[in-house]
């Protein structure tokens, strides 16, 4: 594979700064026989941290133990009643704390752990350790329990028609929700671990059978080399494992739908989940993967392929209509048609700016007004909308400051971007525009046609896992245009996209399934 | 290998499409035109047979050696240092006619749209783009390819259907009026543009599906004859038999285009999508270009020498042509000659001796 070393990142630096891991030297050693010295050393390895409880008592009135937990992440509801009470009231003589746990305790998950490391792993996700005389093991009960946001609508990937639930932050509850889609074995999820401090835990999903397996082999290198303090959002993970960093274009696909996800999933590729946030990241992805929305497979497929095309003018016309505009102004007047001209031009008398200014101006603070509106609380957001209504169309305009097929431009301009369905891609094409009209001030026609061939060289060369970024267009799968060029209905798409030269699982579906009143002859 | 990359036949097909009609479409009715008057759409397909002896004499010496370039397999035929020799005339070959088309390029842009831009301008960024396009290796030039070569086709063929209202087939009569020998002359210099098509021998050993290489080239030479024939055609019904008088006989038909009185004066698009079309034209050659000189050099890494070689280009693109005299003498009366010479004439004695050679070598075996 070309530009394999580049692919796979490897430096020619070795880091002559190790990672620090807070106090391993204590933490991988075994856990000795005295609960007294095991409680101390947790104590030491939790100093200065005021929410781990450590709680001692006696089972049975005998047995000395000490109960550890921190607290807001443990259920100490079910602690009072289900751990403590059974092993301090109920106790019966002669009953090691193994068969004490088999006959009066009803947790439904306890494991026994060997090293501190186990015991530190367990108390940070919210297991209460337990730690008792003559026993040279502890115990991780699962009492974990913490507050945590319901499943809600995914506010970034609204939709008409589809399921309603978005991803949430508890990594659980969306392994549970992939799960109750694909309720197939096949579901694989393998766990990895980010971040020396903050522990994230990674999940890698994909359908075994389906994926590519050099593929997944090489997220789960590209996932091993991470060595970062911490990972607090899915972004973090997407910098580090993308092929070309400097590209401007996404080469990761996020989602917080799980039907989206489950989609990728069921086409071979894989999705990585991340601790903490409820976006997720999908592998390999293409251009035309991200120009995608999930609504499209959900609403009939005439409509949805007239919205692809609809999506693909726009994209590329938030691309290039304001240079298109500054190119025509400035140096090709003529194609403007007489009457179309004098119209514009007497809109333009007044403006003191060349085209090129005025269009800079305008797009720069459009996309000053769209940047503030949506960082902005929801009250505020509309007044802002309003300035930015009144200052760009009614103010600017009428002071003879921009002119009003400017201001046309601008608009058509800001409502394509929002035709194109993920932020991340439509932030690429929306921040290509400006050199793209430089280019236009500079050369006119010309200028863009350069600019656009820059991109395209750019795209040509782009990878997203050693997948070529504008597949199946280049290099060409006349099977994959179906849902490229078009969305095809459903008894239409019978074999899997796939981008590779490999093997693979072809069919996903039975062939010649048209449905219509003659079928069952 | 230097080049890691492969591509497809049908990559391969556009990019040598790309390659031979990319500059010349504009300008190629008005220089046949000269010697031919209305027998000019013959010219390209006498011409074309010089793109047949082009590509069967690469396929030729490219099954005696598999997996090389003229620049590697001239060695391996006349001897290190000879072969050597002819691989440097073959460099300095192809960079003074990269040098050339892009000049042709800048001046035609000059001349038409942008009066006042420097040359050095547009000629700098196209060989800055083909660099970026080189430095991306074989595959992404075949993907842009691939994706720019079927709009400009499409391109050609709206612009074909727009002007046809405005022709008159009358301008085609008297058919061979003196005999074939105008068509013969004026397809000269079309032969030095279809002789380029010998740029595939820089293309056959990075095919990931070798089969079907016969077939795509097949179809490239096929298309690009029809490309030509089609515009001199149209040309020819459209002008009259005075098309020479024209420098840019195509850019000067799309004036006629008239769509409901609202599309017109579309020059400006024509152009951009002809530049479109260069950009693969001169990629290919400055691929070309580069790889062979990575090859001479013996080097590990074609990518470096990429940079030098476009800067020598832009050189060389103001070095030889002084004037736009100068540069369209050079067109008619010396690139022709100049390209069969290398591109058709030099591998076919290659050929000759690696058989003799090869023949020799057998005979040994067997005695």
């Amino acid at each position: 594979m070309r530009n394999l070393h580049r692919l796979l990142g490897q430096s020619k630096k070795p880091y002559f700064r190790s990672v620090q891991q807070p106090s391993r030297a204590a933490t991988t050693s075994p856990l000795s026989n005295d609960q007294q010295t095991n409680v101390e050393t947790l104590r030491k390895i939790y100093s200065n941290s005021v929410d781990v409880v450590f709680r001692s008592f006696l089972i049975g009135g005998k047995t000395q133990a000490t109960l550890i937990y921190i607290e807001g992440l443990s259920d100490t509801e079910e602690i009072n009643t289900n751990l403590l009470r059974p092993l301090m009231e109920e106790f019966e003589e002669g009953l090691s704390l193994r068969q004490l746990f088999e006959k009066k305790v009803n947790i439904s998950k306890i494991d026994a752990l060997s090293t501190y490391e186990d015991c530190v792993e367990a108390l940070s996700v919210g297991k209460p350790v337990l730690f008792h005389e003559g026993d040279s093991s502890g115990y991780a009960l699962g009492l974990n329990r913490w507050d945590k946001r319901a499943i809600e609508e995914p506010e970034a990937e609204a939709g008409i028609r589809g399921p309603r639930e978005g991803f949430t932050e508890t990594i659980s509850v969306s392994t549970a929700q992939l799960r109750r889609i694909i309720k197939s074995p096949a579901l694989k999820i393998e766990p990895v671990k980010i971040g020396s401090y903050t522990q994230t835990q990674v999940l890698i999903s994909y359908v075994e059978g389906i994926v590519d397996k050099n593929i997944l082999e090489e997220v789960r290198t590209r996932l091993s080399r991470i060595e970062i303090d911490g990972v607090l959002e899915s972004s973090y993970v997407e910098e580090m494992i993308e092929d070309n960093p400097f590209s401007p274009f996404p080469q990761v696909k996020t989602t917080e739908r799980p039907d989206t996800a489950c989609n990728a999933i069921l086409e071979g590729r894989v999705a990585i989940l991340t601790e903490g946030t409820p976006f997720v990241l999908i592998v390999p992805t293409t251009l035309f993967s991200l120009l995608q929305s999930q609504e499209d497979y959900y609403q009939r497929f005439l409509i949805s392929t007239l919205i692809r095309w609809l999506r693909y003018t726009f994209v590329t016309l938030s691309m290039l209509l304001p240079s298109l505009y500054v190119a025509i102004l400035t140096f090709h007047l003529e194609m403007v048609p007489t009457s179309l001209l004098i119209t514009m031009s007497a809109s333009r008398e007044s403006v003191p700016f060349p085209a090129l200014v005025e269009a800079l101006l305008m797009e720069v603070t459009f996309e000053v007004l769209r940047e503030a509106g949506v960082r902005l609380p929801k009250q505020v957001g509309a007044a802002v909308s309003i300035v930015g209504a009144l200052v760009i169309g009614q103010a600017a305009v009428q002071a003879g400051i921009v002119s009003a097929p400017m201001v046309i431009v601008v608009a058509i301009t800001g409502i394509a971007s929002f035709m194109v369905p993920r932020y991340n891609i439509g932030i690429a094409f929306r921040i290509l525009r400006f050199p793209v009209m430089f280019l236009a001030g500079a050369l006119g026609l010309l200028g863009i046609m350069l600019g656009l061939i820059a991109i395209l060289i750019h795209l040509c060369n782009l990878r997203s896992f050693g997948i070529p970024y504008l597949s199946p267009i280049a290099p060409f799968r006349s099977a994959d245009l179906k849902d490229v060029a078009m969305r095809a209905p459903w008894w239409m798409m019978n074999t899997r996209p796939h981008q590779t030269e490999e093997e693979f699982n072809q069919y996903r579906q039975a062939p010649a399934q048209k449905p219509g009143p003659d079928r069952n002859k | 290998m230097l080049e890691k990359g492969k591509i497809s036949s049908a990559q391969m097909a556009f990019m040598l499409f790309a390659a031979v009609v990319g500059t010349v479409i504009l300008s190629i009715p008005a220089i046949s035109g000269t010697y031919a008057k209305n027998d000019v759409w013959i010219s390209p397909i006498w011409a074309s047979f010089a793109g047949l002896i082009a590509i069967m004499t690469a396929y030729k010496l490219q099954s005696f050696y598999p997996k090389l370039t003229i620049i590697q397999y001239a060695a391996r035929i006349l001897g290190p240092f000879p072969g050597k020799l002819l691989g440097l005339a073959y460099l300095l070959f192809y960079i003074v006619m990269n040098g050339h088309g892009v000049r042709i390029y800048a001046d035609f842009i000059v001349g038409t749209t942008l009066p006042r831009t420097p040359l050095i301008i547009l000629v700098a960024t196209m060989i800055l783009l083909c660099t970026l396009a080189v430095r991306g290796g074989i595959e992404g030039i075949g993907r842009a390819a691939q994706i720019i070569v079927p709009g400009y086709m499409i391109a050609f063929i709206a612009l074909i259907l727009l002007i046809l209202p405005n022709c008159n087939a009358e301008h085609l009569f008297p058919i061979l009026e003196h005999g074939l020998t105008p068509s013969l002359q004026g397809s000269i210099p079309p032969q030095g543009w279809f002789a380029e098509f010998f740029l595939i021998s820089f293309l056959l050993p990075f095919l990931s599906d070798k089969k079907k290489a016969k077939k795509w080239s097949w179809v490239a030479l096929i298309t690009t004859t029809l490309t030509l024939v089609v515009t001199n055609l149209v040309i020819l019904c459209l002008f009259g038999r005075n098309i020479s008088s024209y420098t840019y006989p195509l850019l000067t038909a799309t004036r006629y285009i008239s769509l409901a009185d609202f599309f017109e004066n579309v020059e400006s698009v024509i152009t951009a999508i002809w530049v479109i079309g260069n950009f693969v034209k001169f990629s290919v050659v400055h691929y070309a270009l580069v790889l062979g000189t990575a090859q001479w050099l013996n080097l590990s890494d074609y990518r470096p020498v990429a940079w030098p070689i476009g800067i020598l280009t832009i050189i060389i693109s103001f070095w030889s042509m002084p004037s736009q005299m100068a540069l369209s003498h050079y067109t008619t009366f010396v690139f022709p000659f100049y390209s069969l010479l290398f591109q058709t004439l030099i591998p076919a004695l290659l050929l000759l001796i690696a058989y003799i050679r090869m023949r020799d070598s057998k005979g040994d075996h067997s005695s």
